[in-house]
């Protein structure tokens, strides 16, 4: 989600100015312009006026239908546009994959994720991807399709662990290409268990080898953690009451390379428009 | 299927028997196919979108949990 849409007013018609907002912008930089490197980049989060598209065209009617809706909410054909250049995604409670969740679980649904991101990576205004983390796990086969699906963006990823980045949440916290957890958030590394329905004793083990594998492959390869910790830290008995594995807090995932650095909101911020401003230059020079 | 999370399954699963008594219903608001899950005749709460725009799941008001109104046709 855009950020920027939790300060507007929740009115149908900042929504639908929003969404036609959406479409200008995809009109205006169609699929493989570039931008010119000229224009200076726009502060972030400052309210800014929004870029008045000059087209010859008669305005259609729902551009018409959009003032009209803009004036009998807010007094105003103008509504008022904060734009960011950010993606911001947050990941929370259960990662919901193949089956839907009963309705006290809060739930992520990975179906409606995946279509964010390609909406993230394919739009030329999005200049980076904030990834925040408050999740207690959930389907494997999702949650790592998530996790591919972040470490393959080719814009700038920051990923936050608030709170907490359990299980599942683990390959998906180490996903981007810079990690922060929270100095109080926790990630509890532990093995799959087993709730699908394979049948026969060395056939479980192995194929439950098998799925752990994936997410231990996973974590090695995004983060500075060697396979051979990850499993140990995952095998630990003595440090959870009804599972064996470890619980891993804040400056405790840095130390063991899993996650780049301890930090909040603005660290994250920070090194993400650092990644952004790395990422421009490399583009001015291919340019 | 397999679930990987801190939280028991019994938890996970404990209302189980209030979801197979959902019922959801195929519906196209504007363009977009969406499940939904109506509360009173005209209004449904959106489950899931079915969609090939990906700007579609971007846009607040369509986002699940939303109420979306729709009238019967007949």
């Amino acid at each position: 989600m855009n950020p920027m849409d939790y300060l507007r007013k929740p009115s149908t018609s900042s929504i639908s100015a929003l969404r036609s907002d959406v479409q200008n912008n995809n009109r205006q930089l169609p699929f493989g312009s570039q931008q010119q490197p000229d224009q200076p980049a726009p502060p972030q989060a400052l309210p800014r006026q929004p870029q008045e598209t000059k087209s010859e065209e008669e305005p259609s009617e729902e551009t018409k239908k959009r003032m009209l809706d803009s004036i009998t909410q807010l007094g105003q054909t103008n509504v008022p546009q904060l734009e960011s250049n950010i993606y911001c995604l947050t990941i929370i409670g259960q990662v919901e994959g193949h089956i839907q969740l009963p309705p006290q679980n809060k739930t992520t649904k990975y179906e409606h994720i995946i279509p964010q991101l390609v909406a993230a990576e394919q739009n030329k205004k999005i200049e980076g991807l904030m990834v925040i983390l408050n999740t207690v796990g959930g389907d494997v086969e999702a949650g790592l399709a998530l996790a591919e699906m972040i470490s393959s963006m080719s814009k700038p990823v920051v990923t936050l662990v608030l709170g907490g980045g359990h299980s599942i949440g683990v390959p998906i916290a180490v996903a981007g290409d810079y990690s922060f957890i929270a100095e109080t958030a926790t990630m509890t590394i532990h093995p799959i268990r087993l709730t699908g329905l394979v049948i026969g004793v060395p056939q479980t083990f192995e194929y439950l080898d098998k799925m752990q594998d994936r997410v231990v492959h996973f974590v090695a390869r995004n983060s500075d953690i060697s396979e051979q910790k990850f499993r140990d830290l995952m095998m630990t008995t003595g440090e959870l009451t009804r599972d064996i594995g470890t619980n891993v807090i804040g400056a405790d995932a840095v130390s063991y390379g899993l996650i780049n650095e301890v930090g909040g909101l603005g660290k994250a911020m920070n090194k993400l428009n650092e990644l952004i401003e790395a990422q421009r230059k490399n583009e001015a020079v291919l340019q | 299927m397999i679930i990987y999370s801190t939280v028991p399954m019994e938890i996970i699963f404990a209302d189980q028997d209030k979801l197979e008594k959902q019922q959801l219903h195929e519906i196209k608001v504007g363009e977009v196919l969406m499940l939904v899950e109506p509360v009173n005749t005209y209004e449904g709460k959106i489950v899931r979108l079915i969609s090939p725009d990906p700007m579609d799941y971007t846009n607040p008001a369509y986002a699940p949990g939303q109420i979306v109104s729709f009238h019967p046709s007949f």
